[in-house]
């Protein structure tokens, strides 16, 4: 991963790519914390749960990895591993330190009802976070 | 790539890419199909995905897609790959993130017209009793340490605490328990997540499906497997639920470190490997067949909940209303089988992502009742229309390392699906055509709408008339239980 060069403006957040057999998104953000804020809130619109209100949950959260994609994929995996075993849903990040291959950031949330979808896993497929005119931009393929 | 060519046609249902397509090839890939699934494949990425695989280290002879292949994530779903052991590569992303994800089938002694009346009860009680849905727990509560003997003993595990009989074992690939499992090479995370979902179907496309005997194709066969026309059976489709999932995300992380250890040079991080012969390789097996132990299990305590079902529903209403077992098969697996490659005998890892064990008469991992007409294999159609009972071939060994389809292969993306069908519509339709539903999730359930998959009577009329598998009958859906 290169740094992209620094501009500002609206740039859009995730947006849904077809793939035959599963979900992808297509994420941007202005920097890494950005990126990563955009595929958490990507990831709650596919699980679609109606969260709302305060925040009543929060949790820090700490994480290494070899690399940017490697982090992106293990924070993704990270939130949808509370998502299951505690129907966690966060909704508010933020990044204390995050650099390509480590992160801590603290994540606001609340216990949720239902989901209507199950992320299975996040995974490596054709992963590669590139540095774009706006930022930095990634496609990430969900096995639900 | 998609639109991808480059290939060209070997036989009737065969078609082959030549090493020479792309730089790295180390073998040929080749794929079964006909000209209208052509037309698929070549629709989306799967192609592409299925010549990365013919770059993996210690690849043997060719790589293979079966004829409802369709884009995965790193190996292409249909996807067939063998290395030789003992320095080949063992792939976590050619396995899949839902290990030991198989079907099982269940027969009744009943006709439809004795079940037709209480079907409607017979799926509320399916839909109460099997826990569905969105990472839904089940009614198996474990004690402390129990989770590695699932892991460990599989089915066995399931049969010993009541959930069923040595009979289902004995129709079970493996009899329901692969060795070599390791509890311990799985994170503690894996086991957060599998702990409290033994006997849960799940969410995604899995499902209970109460079908009948539609058509017999070959009356000889099905006799000897237990099936006739107008008889009611049950389908089981689900794998290893969270656990699976987990031990899949683990590895592929860890081998994201091994390929730069092995100085590996992949076209997809998601084809992540390690060689069989090495720690992480060996690791990453023994974590895998642990995960398929717990799936074995999971499909024995739901065939339990079936059964309680059935009793609960018809007892005092019809006799004879037990169900016994025809076999169960896994899809999504990696396992060590010896094969003749070239005309000798060597040890490989055969991974089936999305593909069917289909052995021949006279494999000695065939239990007894099946080894001279070859191992039951299970085809689930998409939801609504039809699935089939095949058996294995000869053929399969000769071509296919002893493998076939899984089932009718998706050719409409989900989130295009649920753009296109309409949950509470299909829902209508299905109990039009007399088709008893139950589902979580109307969303989840027009993801899964026949139109979104191909035509399996096609897929099926691939794998016969290419040799990899033999049509033995016909199934249809009366009664349907999704998450």
């Amino acid at each position: 991963m290169t740094h992209p060069p620094h501009t500002r403006g609206p740039i859009r957040r995730f947006e849904e790519v077809e793939h035959t057999a599963d979900r992808a998104l297509r994420i941007c953000g202005r920097d890494l914390a950005e990126l990563f804020t955009n595929a958490a809130l990507g990831m709650n619109s596919l699980m679609r749960s109606a969260a709302g209100g305060r925040p009543s949950v929060a949790k820090e959260i700490e994480l290494e990895a070899i690399d940017a994609e490697s982090l992106l994929v293990a924070w993704l995996s990270e939130l949808a591993f509370w998502a299951e075993t505690e129907s966690l849903l966060f909704t508010r990040f933020e990044f204390l330190r995050i650099s390509p291959t480590h992160l801590n950031a603290m994540v606001r949330g609340d216990r949720v009802g239902a989901f209507e979808k199950h992320v299975k896993a996040v995974t490596f497929h054709n992963l590669d976070i590139r540095s774009e005119a706006g930022g930095l931009a990634a496609t990430v393929v969900f096995d639900v | 790539m998609a639109g991808m060519r480059g290939f060209h046609k070997i036989d009737e249902f065969l078609y082959e890419i030549p090493v020479s397509f792309r730089e790295g090839m180390r073998v040929p890939a080749r794929f079964y199909a006909d000209d209208e699934l052509v037309a698929a494949m070549t629709g989306d990425r799967s192609l592409e995905q299925l010549v990365n695989t013919a770059t993996l280290p210690g690849v043997v002879r060719h790589v293979l897609a079966m004829p409802d292949m369709h884009q995965g994530y790193g190996f292409p779903i249909g996807g067939v790959v063998a290395t030789a052991l003992p320095d080949g590569v063992i792939s976590p992303g050619g396995v899949g993130y839902d290990i030991n994800c198989g079907v099982r089938l269940l027969a009744s002694h009943l006709r439809v017209e004795q079940v037709a009346p209480h079907l409607d009860d017979l799926a509320s009680a399916l839909f109460a009793n099997c826990p569905s849905g969105v990472g839904k727990g089940g009614q198996v509560k474990l004690k402390p340490g129990e989770l590695d003997e699932v892991m460990e003993k599989g089915a066995r595990w399931a049969v010993r605490r009541g959930y069923g009989t040595e009979a289902d074992l004995e129709r079970t690939e493996e009899n329901g328990c692969l060795p070599g499992a390791d509890a311990a090479q799985v994170s503690a995370r894996a086991r957060d997540r599998g702990k409290d979902q033994v006997g849960t179907l799940g969410a995604g496309n899995h499902f209970i499906e109460v079908d009948r005997v539609e058509h017999v194709a070959d009356e000889v066969l099905a006799r000897r497997i237990g099936l006739s026309p107008g008889q009611v059976v049950v389908q089981i489709h689900c794998g290893s639920r969270g656990l699976g999932h987990q031990v899949c995300t683990d590895y592929v992380n860890l081998f994201q470190k091994a390929v730069r250890k092995y100085h590996y040079e992949l076209p997809d991080r998601e084809l992540v490997c390690a060689p069989l012969s090495s720690p992480e390789g060996r690791d990453y097996l023994a974590a895998m067949t642990s995960a398929a132990n717990y799936a074995f299990a999971n499909r024995q305590v739901l065939a339990f909940h079936i059964r309680r079902s059935f009793e609960q529903v018809l007892a005092g209403k019809v006799k004879n209303f037990g169900l016994y077992q025809i076999y169960d098969i896994a899809h999504n697996m990696a396992k060590i089988e010896t094969h003749v490659v070239d005309g000798r005998r060597r040890e490989l890892c055969v991974h089936r992502k999305g593909a069917t064990r289909a052995f021949g008469p006279g494999s000695e991992a065939l239990p007894e009742v099946y080894r001279d007409i070859g191992q039951p294999v299970l085809v689930p159609g998409s939801m609504g229309t039809s699935s089939w009972v095949l058996v294995g071939t000869e053929g399969a060994m000769a071509q296919t390392f002893g493998s076939t389809c899984h089932g009718a292969g998706r050719t409409m993306s989900r989130h295009q699906a649920k753009r296109s069908v309409h949950g509470a519509a299909l829902r209508q339709e299905l109990e039009a055509g007399g088709i008893h539903v139950r589902a979580g999730s109307l969303g989840g359930l027009a993801e899964e709408a026949p139109a979104a998959y191909k035509d399996v009577d096609r897929v099926v009329d691939v794998v016969h008339g290419a040799g990899l598998a033999k049509r033995v009958a016909r199934l249809t859906p009366l009664a349907v239980i999704k998450g």
